[in-house]
């Protein structure tokens, strides 16, 4: 007898460990937004000083340096978006956000790419991978534009 | 055949996503930019004659009254440039209170650009209605500094408006920045909503074809394409907040 019990105690707790932690209460828009800005401020930061004279780099045929430039960007970007992703999001926003993200994660494969080309010595395609990866973040800032990010929005004039 | 298609459908949807424009939003208001210049092959190593559109505007989400704009500051970057030697000026005072027909009697010879405005009009106890004007630019001075005086007028209600914008260079991306400050006295009841202007003159100055606005695209043998931000547009409001934004283009070496 003692042991069922021993057993049934075991499993009860066994099986509370197990429960997944009640999920954390949705926040506002505006929480949402004040909390993503914080992780976006620094890093946009850091993006502008790894990408300073990258397109001066690329006119005076440095593309070797630009690689290097744009491979930080790429890093900062990626663990910028993997680290806002991880955030809670606001339940009415969850569709727009989705969106936004897929936008984000391409804008983070054109930056891949661009570093690749630039590396291999092909300007002209890094170029129209600029091109695409600029469309792409203007596309990302019209889904989100009522929330009016600062940091977590993207400009263009971060990029060198 | 597919790599055309591929080709034709991503141009078609790059020219979908600059219809509009670029927007960015601060709380209930969205500033929008757009524009382009041509041609956009340009040659590598010295400016050539180039039209410059530029289109921004101001609207509200929730479709509250405009807030009042008391600046209006458009930057352009450094490799676009401004050349009036040897092109005649308006002064400002000789179009005031003209219409657009007189005001191109006086100063036809000066002007660089047209276009469009619309301003939303907002008089207590009555709705707001919007007020079209027609827009016409003229190279000009004020106290001896470079000046674009851009006259608008409205039919319905009647009336001309004066703006000058003054040129001023500086360091920066923006290298050429045009700066109006809205009077005053043009009263609490209009407000901005949008604009759009085509800047382009050709003329001859001892013998000697020019243009107002010559740009090049400073690239290197290898590369054909360069991307360059463009323009940005900075809107002060009467609260003091500020609102802008910028937008990048891309120019083809030739």
């Amino acid at each position: 007898m003692p042991r069922t019990i021993a057993i049934t105690l075991f499993m009860a707790v066994a099986l509370l460990a197990a429960a997944p932690a009640p999920a954390a209460e949705a926040p506002t828009r505006d929480e949402y937004v004040a909390g993503l800005e914080k992780i976006c401020k620094p890093d946009a930061e850091a993006t502008q000083r790894a990408m300073k004279g990258a397109r001066g780099d690329i006119r005076a045929e440095r593309f070797d340096v630009a690689a290097k430039k744009f491979a930080k960007a790429t890093a900062i970007f990626g663990g910028n978006v993997q680290e806002i992703s991880a955030e809670p999001r606001p339940s009415a926003d969850t569709e727009r956000l989705r969106k936004w993200f897929t936008y984000l994660n391409r804008q983070e494969a054109y930056l891949k790419q661009i570093t690749e080309q630039l590396r291999a010595n092909h300007p002209t395609k890094a170029l129209r991978l600029i091109q695409r990866f600029i469309h792409t973040g203007n596309l990302a800032n019209n889904v989100v534009l009522a929330f009016g990010f600062h940091w977590c929005s993207f400009e263009f004039s971060r990029y060198g | 055949m597919r790599r055309l298609l591929v080709a034709l459908l991503v141009l078609a949807g790059l020219m979908a996503a600059t219809a509009h424009g670029e927007r960015a939003q601060r709380g209930n208001l969205i500033v929008t930019l757009d524009g382009g210049f041509a041609p956009r092959a340009l040659p590598r190593d010295h400016p050539a004659p180039v039209s410059v559109q530029l289109k921004a505007g101001l609207q509200t989400t929730d479709e509250t009254t405009l807030p009042r704009v008391t600046r209006v500051e458009l930057g352009i970057p450094g490799q676009g440039l401004i050349s009036s030697r040897g092109l005649p000026t308006c002064r400002a005072r000789r179009i005031r209170d003209t219409t657009t027909a007189r005001a191109l009697e006086t100063c036809r010879q000066a002007l660089i650009g047209t276009g469009r405005m619309v301003a939303q009009v907002k008089i207590p106890s009555q709705p707001a209605f919007a007020v079209q004007a027609r827009l016409l630019a003229f190279n000009g001075k004020v106290h001896g500094q470079r000046a674009v005086i851009v006259h608008g007028i409205s039919l319905r209600p009647p009336t001309v408006v004066v703006l000058p914008f003054l040129i001023h260079l500086r360091p920066g991306r923006f290298g050429t920045v045009l700066t109006a400050h809205l009077p005053a006295n043009l009263g609490p009841w209009p407000r901005f909503a949008r604009f759009e202007m085509d800047f382009y003159r050709r003329y001859t100055y001892r013998g000697r074809e020019r243009s107002y606005i010559s740009a090049s695209c400073p690239l290197p043998p290898r590369v054909p394409i360069g991307i360059f931000s463009f323009a940005k547009a900075t809107f002060t409001l009467a609260d003091g907040r500020r609102i802008s934004k910028g937008i990048a283009r891309s120019c083809r070496a030739r």
